[in-house]
């Protein structure tokens, strides 16, 4: 099916996009940015500090790790004035008029903590009034626990591990399409400006030309998306390591993962065959408005995103089986409830259909394209070569 | 390689771009197809490539007992009008890619495209970026992709656009190589010095009709009723008044008061001379054949009345 000149085409578009130097670098550049965050969050972090509070000799509360409540006997007054003037405190609290009243230089984020703790104060000293002992008090303090049991078996849950694989397939295939939507344009649009195209139609046929320039572009995406994966995982690593918390990648299914590449992949070249027969349509880009018409990809994952808490529902159902929309949804529900076997295989095999019926509608529309000689062709005439049988 | 094409026809829209062309070409030879803007030359190169089919007529190609309606891309060797390659590539891989494409292993491309950048003196340049190239030599790089592959057949759209004599003279030399190698070639040209020298047979073409058909020699005898008169002026005259003259098909101004006068088929010399004694006196009178250049000129200035009418 995929002729040696379709490879070589494919090839020589793989490599010019990838610019290994930059990529490194760029994913360096990534990876040191996340660090910086991670070392300014860990450097920054508030609540490992300790804080001095002076409180009313009244306020009778019991000191925690994070803050030390201290009596000074002093007036009021006084207090803020050494707190401004030698931070003898972090906070002053007062109690005027039955209200209690927090005083402190300027807005932090462990007053938010304070606050925490000076409520649950008030709330034990209301219980003891009310006469109730420390038991009762822990038995209002606690919520209820409320468990959802699902009588559809397949259903696997709601906050799973494998919904975030299929949040992550997600946003991983944005990525893969959003590099494709990007190349395909730039690649099939500038060799008809810089006039390469009336060449290579004497040495390939269109349909070789295109399917070469449809594989080039799927490998970039995919490498995006594989290299995009790991610089996550990566992350992922480098949060954990400075939360000083063990990597733990058992969430990790790998046989979910391994039902997702197909369908990423066929998804992909899918997208990537649609994008090439508008871009082959496009004479001028910056005079055309078709090239918008691409972003149309991005679709099947914001529909499947929307129905994503609704795994075994009516429209996710519809989305696993439509070949245009599949790809994203199929592995997104295989991800959240089990299916039947005959489910993702009648899927798979119907989006390598339209695959197949894709690239050929994107040989022709460059074929036809090509021979309107700077003539942009027309939505009836892209609809109509797609539609058309003829031989190329 | 044999290719007969029989009284093909192509229109676009409302343009009819070819009417009724017919000609033939054979194994090893150098056809040219000459004509101005518009005549309807590329539109013949894209039939015999592919790109387009006739509305009406027929191509046929023969190579090796095979029959074609058009040069199968195995056997071509192409510089479209509309040309260009990677700017921001190498010539190396740029002629690379294509040479694989062509279904060369690396080493034999590497071979071919050392011999064809030593011919054209660019060998020291093989690893630069095209963009870094004058547009002269970006137009060798793009000639040297059109025969990398040895093709049976090279098809030449404006070969020798975009380049200065000295240049257009290694074109020229380069052709002859080609059909040294035995390649057939067909080119489309202005140049008429240039295609003079080379081209084994010719097609004039205006507004998509042959005018002229032939080996040089063949269009010479077919255009013999087409005198030319060279006069000189003892002072200048008005050339729109000796085009006007019905006598003379059209004038050309040689250096001040010397002109070139293509005669019409039917005038006699001796009434031209007496016509042209109104304007001044004559220092000089001579009869000549004409070149190709003058031939294809006289021969534009005489579809002109036709395609108006």
């Amino acid at each position: 099916m995929i002729s040696r000149q379709s490879l070589i085409v494919a090839r020589w578009e793989f490599l010019r996009f990838f610019k290994w130097k930059q990529q490194l670098v760029s994913y360096l550049l990534m990876l040191a940015v996340i660090a910086a965050i991670a070392l300014w969050s860990f450097f920054t972090d508030e609540s490992q500090q300790q804080y001095r509070i002076a409180v009313p000799p009244e306020l009778q509360i019991t000191n925690t790790e994070q803050f030390q409540f201290q009596r000074p006997g002093i007036a009021l007054e006084t207090q803020l004035t050494q707190m401004q003037s030698d931070g003898s405190w972090h906070a002053v609290i007062s109690l005027q008029d039955g209200q209690l009243v927090v005083h402190t230089l300027t807005g932090k984020k462990w007053l938010q903590q304070l606050d925490e703790v000076l409520q649950k104060h008030y709330r034990h000293l209301a219980a003891e009034q009310m006469g109730l002992n420390a038991t009762q008090l822990a038995a209002l303090e606690q919520s209820v626990e409320i468990e959802t049991r699902y009588l559809d078996q397949a259903y696997k849950g709601k906050d799973t591990p494998e919904k975030m694989i299929a949040i992550g397939a997600l946003i991983l295939l944005f990525v893969g399409l959003s590099t494709a939507f990007g190349q395909v344009l730039i690649s099939i649009t500038g060799e008809k400006q810089q006039r390469v195209t009336e060449q290579l139609y004497a040495i390939v046929t269109p349909q070789q030309w295109m399917d070469g320039k449809v594989l080039g572009h799927s490998f970039s995406a995919l490498k995006a998306m594989l290299t995009s994966a790991l610089v996550m995982l990566l992350s992922f690593t480098v949060v954990s390591l400075f939360a000083k918390k063990a990597v733990d990648l058992s969430w990790l299914d790998i046989s979910v993962v391994l039902w997702l590449v197909p369908f990423a992949l066929l998804g992909v070249v899918l997208c990537a065959s649609f994008m090439g027969a508008i871009a082959a349509s496009i004479d001028d880009p910056n005079n055309s408005g078709k090239s918008a018409v691409m972003m149309i990809t991005w679709l099947p994952m914001i529909l499947t995103f929307i129905v994503i808490d609704s795994p075994a529902g009516m429209g996710m159902t519809l989305l696993s089986f439509i070949p245009l929309t599949s790809f994203a949804a199929m592995p997104v529900k295989m991800a959240m409830v089990t299916v039947p076997w005959w489910q993702p295989l009648l899927s798979l095999l119907l989006l390598l259909a339209t695959v197949y019926w894709m690239r050929r509608v994107a040989g022709r529309v460059f074929l036809r394209g090509m021979q309107m000689y700077g003539k942009e062709p027309s939505w009836g005439d892209i609809v109509r070569w797609a539609l058309s049988n003829k031989a190329d | 390689m044999q290719l007969i094409v029989t009284a093909i026809n192509k229109a676009y829209s409302s343009v009819q771009a070819v009417k009724n062309v017919s000609f033939h070409i054979n194994s090893g030879e150098i056809f040219a197809l000459l004509g101005p803007n518009g005549a309807g030359k590329s539109s013949i190169i894209r039939m015999l490539v592919g790109m387009t089919k006739p509305d009406s007529g027929s191509i046929m190609i023969s190579y090796q007992e095979q029959h074609y309606d058009h040069v199968p891309r195995r056997l071509l060797g192409y510089l479209p009008e509309d040309r260009g390659l990677y700017p921001d590539k190498s010539i190396e891989k740029n002629l690379l890619y294509l040479a694989q494409l062509h279904g060369l292993s690396k080493s034999k491309a590497l071979t071919e495209m050392e011999y064809w950048l030593d011919v054209f003196e660019l060998t020291a340049r093989r690893h630069d970026e095209l963009k870094q190239l004058s547009k002269g030599n970006q137009q060798k790089v793009q000639l040297i992709a059109a025969v990398l592959h040895q093709p049976a057949l090279v098809i030449l759209d404006e070969p020798f656009s975009g380049l200065d004599p000295i240049n257009q003279e290694k074109v020229v030399l380069f052709l002859q190589q080609l059909k040294a190698k035995g390649m057939t070639v067909i080119l489309s040209a202005h140049q008429m010095a240039m295609v003079e020298k080379l081209a084994d047979h010719m097609l004039l073409m205006a507004q998509g009709q042959v005018v002229l058909a032939g080996t040089l020699q063949q269009i010479q005898q077919q255009s013999q009723n087409q005198r030319q008169m060279k006069v000189g002026f003892s002072s200048e005259v008005n050339m729109a008044q000796l085009e006007q003259l019905d006598a003379i098909v059209s004038v050309q101004q040689l250096q001040a008061r010397h002109y070139l006068l293509t005669l019409a088929e039917q005038a006699k010399v001796s009434d031209c001379l007496k016509l042209l004694l109104q304007y001044g006196e004559l220092t000089q009178v001579e009869m000549q054949s004409a070149d190709l250049h003058q031939l294809y000129l006289a021969a534009m200035a005489r579809h002109k009345p036709e395609a108006a009418a």
